[in-house]
Parts: C-alpha cells; structure tokens; sequence
C-alpha cells in the first residue's frame, strides 16, 4: 500500500511529455484559484521537479500540495494515477519530516486518542441509537455489519441519516447489529494526509475485528468509510464485502421489500467523490432519487460531479477555498430548478448546507421518507368510510 | 525597490507568485523537450483586468524585463515558455464574458477565457465558437489568436482570425487599444492592424479582450471516412466537391501511417487493427453539418462523387468514431485518453509547414524521407482544410519523439528545421498552425527575405524596448546604451 514517489517518475514524466491540461477543466481547486501549481499537471510537475532535485520543500510547495480535496475528477480524462499521485506525495513530504498541517495534526491526535477525528469521546458514537433497539455485534451472532462512521456517529446533525439508514434496514427485515462505542475510525482522514503507516496499521486492527466476529457484510452510509473500508479488507486478503447503503437500499427497493410513495418534487443528486468517482457507485443513488421524486441532473453530474470541497482535509486547513467549491455546486443546483439537493455523504451534506439556496437532503432520510408516506397514506385510506 | 517588489505594491502579494515551486510548473509547454528542459520565469503574476495587464507590462517597461503571456501552455513548439525568464503573465486568470450579443452573434471575452468556456457561455444562446483545436478545453482565446492554432472546422469557418472581430491589447509600452472594427463584421477602413495579432506571439503585446464571431449551432452532423489509393485522388476529390457547391464542414486527408495514431482508441477497444484496405493510400474525413435533410442530401451527393475517384467508403463506424472522438469530442472512456496511453514512451512532434496544393504527394515523400534520415518514428501527415471553402490546407508531418533523450529531441530540432525551409523551396510556408516561436527565428529570412525588416519595424513600434515575448520571432536584441 504505502507508495514511494520515485514508482511515479515514469508517470510524472509521461504527464510532462504530454502536458494536455486536459485535466485542468474539471480540477475545482485549478478552476477556482487559476493557478497552474494547483491543476493536476502542475502538481505532476513540481513532485518531478522534486525528484529531478530542482525544487526543494518550501512553504508554498507544501501548502499546494494539500490545497486538493484528492476528489479523483483529474483522473477522468486521463491514463495516469494522478489522484494517487497526489495523495502519495503527501506521505513523502512527511516521510521528509515536513511536519503535519496543523489543523490535519489535531485531527490525528483525535484519531489516536478517541478514535474519532472531532475530539469526540468513545461514548458519543452511541447517541444516535437511542430508542432503536439496535443489537451490539458480538462473535458469529450477526452476518452484516451496520457501520455508522466517526462523523455522522459524532455530529448531531448527521445522525437522523443514520437512524434513516437503519429504520429502513429494519423495515425492509435486514437482520444487522452495530459496533455501538467499540466502533474504530476507518482511518479515511490517515490515509488522506498522508499518514499511510498509521493507517496500514488501522486497516490491520480493524479487519481483525471485523473477522473475529465472523462479520460477512459491512453496510455503511459513509462514502469515505466506504472506499477505505473496501481497500483495507482487500489489504489484508479478507472475503468481507462492503456496501455502501445507497446500494443496499436501492436492491431492497428493487425487491420490492421497501413500498414508497413518489411526489413529482424536482430534485437533483450531488455524487459524493468517494461514492462516485472513486468507489464507482453512480446508479443507484440515482435509482432512488427516481423512485420518488423527479430527478434533474447537474452540468456536471455522475463521473464529472464536482467536489464540494470538503475532502482530504481542504476543509479543515482551507477553510475559504473549501467554501468557495461548495458555493460554486450549489450555484449549479439552482441553476437546475431542483427544490432540493439530494447527496449520500456526511460531509458533502455538511458542507453544502453551509451555502444558503438550496434544501440539502440525505439520500436515506428522503428514502424514509417516501416509505412512511406510503404507509400514512394507507392508513389514511383505511380510516376513510368507503364509499 | 526591485521590479518584483513593484509587481507586489502594483498588483499585491496574491497576484505574485515568487516561490521556485510555483514558478517552475510555468516552464515548459507541450512542445517536445527533455524533463530537463524547465525554463521557469523569475515571477508568475495573475492578473484579473487589462488595468492590472497594463501595470505589469509598465513596471516591466521601466525595468526592461521580458514578459511572457501564456494560457494552457500546451503550444507544441514553446510559444509561451519564457526563455529569457522575467514575467511570466498568466492570462487565464482572466476569463470573464463582457458582453453576448445573440443578434450580432458576437461575445467580446477577456482573453484567459478557454475557448471552451466560451462555448459554454454562448450555446444557451444556440451559437458557438467554430474555432476548434485540440486543445480547446485548455487553449485560451488570446493564445489562439497569439498562435493562431489550427482548428478542426477550418474548411467551413476558417480559423481565429476569420472570428476575430477586436481585439484589446497592451502593448509594450503598456498603452491599452483596440484593434480592429468592434462589433462591425468586416470593414474596409484603415489598416487592418488586428491582423497583425494572429500569430504574432505575444511579441507586439498581450491580447487582454476580444470581440469574437459566433455561428449558430447546426442541427446536426455527419462525419464520414473514405480511403483512396493516393493523398492525391483525395485532394482531387475535396475540389470536385467545393465544386459542386457542398457545404464542408470539416475535411481531413490522413496518409495511412497519421491513421494508425488516430485509431489507437479503436485497437484499445477491440484488441485489433481496423480494417483499411491495402490499397488505401490516403484516408479523407468529411463532415456536413446543418439540418438532417440539407445533410443527408449533401452527403449523399459527395458519396455519389466519390465513385468517379476510387474511394471507397470506410462502413466500420468505430473507426471513424474513433477518428472523430480524438479529433473533436474527446469522448474517450474514463483511463482510455489517447496521450499518454500511445505516448508513453515518446511523445507526438510535428513541423507545420503549408505548400502549394497540388505538391501535396511529393511534399510527403520528402517528409518521409527526412524524417527516416534524422531517425525518427514516423506517426504520418495530416493535410487539414483551414480556409473557409477552399482547398487550402495546413499540414501536420508528424513523428514519435523519445523526449527523454536530448539527441533524439535535438535531431527532431533538426528535421523540423529542415521541413521548414523545404516548404519555402517548394513555394510554400514554414508554418501553418504553430507559429515560429525560438524554433524558426535563426531563419525568418529564409521565408521572409527582405519583408523582414519591415516585420522588425512593426516590433519596434509596439515594443520600443525589445520586452514582449523575447527570442520568438526574432533573436533577443541587447539593447546598446
């Protein structure tokens, strides 16, 4: 897992033979900073700069290189493993004894301290499950695994997506258990920064786990969780299968084990990077968000949704460059007619209701919805006298 | 106070870019050149208005620094790369639309705006921009009209120029004017100065705005691919039809060799070659485009033609698709685009040189003839129609370069340098869509002649002091006190 850069040199060359640009259009940091360090073949550049031994680390280096949200939208005109690229390159500044950004260290420190990136204690992972009867995961009891993820567990606001998720679980007679307070980070914030070893580590830990209590499945509502839950099982060889529950949902649907109710509302469906672009699930949001409403896609939607501006730690060390992604969605959001946003990710919800405009949903917290009205309705109709 | 400093006070510190990491990534364009060869700029600025254009190029006038304006950098012969170091202005940071008028069919854009991003201003009004290169979702409109790049609707729009209204441009001495006739679609006063900008690299002044000629979108198109035993049957045949008084769209003859780079695509896909007759010589691409019925019968009529020239139509779609995906839609499949999968060894290097239509086969033989001497890898030449319904055409002698070998970039120098002056010799032009950037400069003469001290009087006169994109065109002079 863990990368050397100097594996890239015949990449970074390859990208300096070429230097098309192409990747420059849907690249949200270029697009709004203009500034050619900070488009993917800028990036390519300076880390074969660096390894040609013309550049040295410097301040400004550094800062680019983690002013990139890692959303994959460079790699979509494009052979090379760009995103890779960058993400490596961070582990080699710090490799290099650059220190952490320092709003990247705290988060860290979170990590080690309370296995959670916000300063959260253990116990704050449980809040959400009040009242929901949900069973704790205990050796070979259960099959599939419901994994709520640090922020959505932590952050009220993100915790009706999570008791969505798992109503609609129980409704459609999923049989499923949580980790409750033993459940660990997935290291998705290590991995991002650079932390590579601290991650590998986790990975380990956390697949033993995960195997020790005979875990077949792991459904989970977080998109980063889910891309860096799906590698680390591959990591360590183990049969594990993740979903995302966008997926799990949408096959229930399907099924005909969820009955919902669809308005003619206009929605569009913002595809986080993880889910889309980097865990390749573009489908059945979409289905869902068809299912009960009318769906209105963005300009740039499914493999070129643009990011929001929250990933790899943008949000936290550059906090105005992130906003000004988040605004530039939303704008295209509006621009559709849409009512509301529909998106599948704790922090792409998070960070689009940071700009006023537009209604932001989570996708399983519409999908409830549509499920309850339905049964409202017959209910409704069963109370009326006939006729 | 160092020149920097000013650029700082003038523009300030967010529009300065001074650190070795930022300025680096500016030092280089698409050209072929050895990983080695980064020609960074002392400082990168990022200006937002013609006001900040016009600071920069005084502070640089009063200090007697080369400026060099760039957009996408992905000039194929180092138009834009600062070899004399000084400022490098990065235009692209000004990409605002001033002003769409739907009924004139005109957009007057700042000039970092990619040619893209016009067209994706003006198509809610159901126009577009017809100048088309490659490199459009990259390739600014100042440095389209800098470099005067070509585009894959010349035969039917011609290229920047022929859209090329007015144009505002800071000259060397940092004075702001318009060139050209506003809003007005042709005029017959004056000199036509505007003119002068096409191709003119940066060397007179930045282009900071540009008033630009839209055309309506046409309902749809048809493009098609036909094989002939010669290139020359196919210019032939591209003449029969102005003729017959088609409208093309786009008209491309590859030689079969240039073929084989295009359908890099289709042999991905497919795992095989497509199949093109042994006989074919020459491969034409066609386009009509407009509404379906105008369309069909026009195509229909040049297929008719078609017979009395032994072409044969290419009925395997995918390879014109693939042919047309690289050419214009760039639809590949995500991790299928073309560069880097079919350059990952070498790297595309071409001469652009133009020559009297009917000189056409024997201009390729010599190409090939040179290229196998300077041992190159042959890709193949490409003739592209670049004058609007005419058989006029620019050519692309293209060749693989090993760009990690210096000797294999200096003897690709060397035959660009050779098929340039040869185009003279044949009475033609040594450049059709590349511009002379420092390639050509050691030999303006060979084309020009005495012409070219009128060309350095015009120089002299929007740029006193010799700042303005130094060493393209003509050899930096040193001044003497």
């Amino acid at each position: 897992m863990s990368t050397n850069l100097e594996e890239f040199r015949e990449e970074l060359e390859v990208c300096f033979g070429t230097s098309c640009g192409l990747c420059e259009r849907g690249c949200p940091v270029y697009q709004t900073m203009k500034i050619k360090t900070l488009s993917m073949k800028g990036r390519n550049r300076t880390m074969l700069g660096v390894l040609q031994g013309k550049l040295d680390i410097t301040p400004a280096l550094v800062q680019a290189t983690f002013e990139c949200t890692l959303c994959g939208n460079c790699d979509r005109w494009c052979a090379l493993k760009n995103t890779e690229h960058t993400r490596s390159f961070r582990e080699y500044l710090l490799k290099q004894g650059v220190e952490p950004m320092k709003e990247h260290s705290s988060l860290l420190l979170s990590i080690r301290n309370y296995g959670n990136p916000w300063f959260q204690p253990r116990s704050a992972r449980t809040k959400w499950t009040r009242g929901l009867n949900l069973p704790k995961a205990a050796p070979n009891q259960q099959e599939v695994l419901f994994f709520a993820g640090c922020t959505s567990a932590v952050t009220k606001a993100l915790n009706r997506g999570l008791v969505a998720s798992t109503r609609l679980l129980q409704r459609a007679g999923v049989k499923f258990a949580i980790m409750g307070t033993d459940e660990p980070c997935c290291g998705s914030t290590l991995l991002r920064v650079g932390q590579t070893e601290e991650f590998e580590k986790l990975a380990e830990e956390n697949v033993r786990k995960f195997e020790s209590l005979g875990i077949k499945k792991i459904v989970t509502s977080c998109p980063g969780c889910y891309v860096t839950l799906k590698k680390s099982v591959e990591m360590n060889g183990s049969k594990i299968e993740v979903a995302h529950i966008a997926q799990e949902t949408a096959t229930l649907a399907r099924d005909g084990r969820l009955r919902l109710n669809r308005s003619s509302e206009k929605m569009t469906y913002h595809d986080p990077c993880h889910l889309g672009r980097l865990g390749g699930v573009f489908e059945e949001p979409r289905e869902i968000v068809k299912a009960v409403a009318e769906l209105v896609e963005m300009p740039n939607s499914g493999y070129e949704s643009r990011c929001c501006g929250a990933g790899a730690g943008l949000q936290s060390a550059f906090p105005k460059l992130s906003r000004d992604l988040a605004s530039k969605r939303i704008a295209e959001a509006k621009a559709t007619g849409a009512t509301t946003l529909v998106t599948s990710c704790p922090f792409c919800e998070t960070q689009l209701r940071t700009v006023p405009g537009i209604k932001v949903t989570d996708l399983m917290e519409l999908l409830l919805d549509a499920a309850e009205d339905i049964e409202k309705s017959a209910s409704n109709n069963r109370r009326q006298p006939s006729g | 106070m160092s020149y920097i400093d000013e650029l700082v006070s003038v523009l300030g510190k967010e529009k300065v870019l001074t650190d070795p990491s930022e300025r680096f990534v500016y030092g280089a364009d698409w050209s072929p050149r050895t990983p080695d060869e980064f020609v960074p700029p002392d400082v990168v600025v990022l200006p937002r208005t013609t006001r900040d254009v016009q600071r920069i190029v005084k502070v640089a006038y009063a200090h007697e620094i080369p400026v060099t304006a760039g957009g996408g950098l992905t000039g194929m012969l180092g138009g834009a790369v600062p070899i004399h170091g000084g400022i490098y202005v990065d235009t692209t940071t000004m990409n605002s639309v001033v002003e769409v008028d739907p009924k004139n069919q005109t957009i007057r854009v700042q000039a970092g705006a990619t040619l893209q991003e016009v067209n994706d201003v003006v198509s809610a009004y159901d126009l577009w921009l017809p100048h088309q290169p490659e490199s459009k979702w990259v390739s600014t409109v100042g440095a389209a009209i800098a470099c005067d790049n070509d585009s894959t609707f010349g035969v039917r729009y011609g290229k920047i120029l022929n859209c090329l209204l007015s144009a505002e441009l800071v000259t060397g001495t940092g004075e702001v004017v318009e060139l050209g006739h506003r809003k007005a679609h042709f005029t017959s006063s004056g000199y036509k100065l505007k003119d002068l900008l096409a191709g003119s690299e940066g060397t007179l002044g930045i282009v900071t705005e540009a008033t630009l000629k839209l055309e309506p979108i046409p309902a749809s198109r048809r493009v098609d691919m036909l094989v002939f035993p010669r290139m020359g049957a196919a210019v032939d045949y591209l003449s029969r039809l102005l003729k017959a008084g088609l409208c093309l769209e786009a008209a491309h003859i590859n030689c079969r060799r240039r073929l084989n780079f295009y359908t890099h695509s289709y042999r991905l896909k497919y795992g095989k070659d497509p199949e093109i007759p042994a006989w074919a010589e020459a491969l034409l691409a066609i386009a009509f485009a407009g509404d379906p019925q105008v369309v069909d019968q026009q195509r229909e009529h040049a297929l008719r033609i078609a017979k009395e020239f032994e072409a044969q139509l290419v009925e395997q779609r995918e390879i014109v698709d693939a042919w047309w995906a690289s050419k214009y839609t760039l639809d590949f499949e995500p991790f299928r685009q073309k560069w880097p999968d079919s350059q990952k060894q070498k790297k595309f290097g071409a001469a652009d040189p133009g020559v009297p239509v009917g000189r056409l086969e024997e201009f390729y033989h010599k190409f090939v003839e040179v290229a196998e001497k300077h041992r190159l890898e042959i890709i193949g030449m490409n003739a592209y129609l670049e004058h609007p319904s005419s058989i006029g055409f620019s050519l692309s002698c293209a060749v693989f370069v090993d760009y990690r070998s210096p000797d294999e970039v200096r003897r690709f120098r060397q035959f660009h340098d050779e098929l340039s002056k040869l185009a003279v010799a044949f009475e033609g032009t040594m450049s059709t869509f590349m511009s002379d950037t420092y390639q050509k400069a050691p030999y303006m003469e060979v084309e020009h002649g005495s012409s070219l001290k009128y060309m350095r009087e015009v120089k002299r006169l929007f740029d006193p002091k010799g700042i303005m994109n130094p060493g393209k065109k003509f050899p930096r002079e040193v001044r003497k006190e």
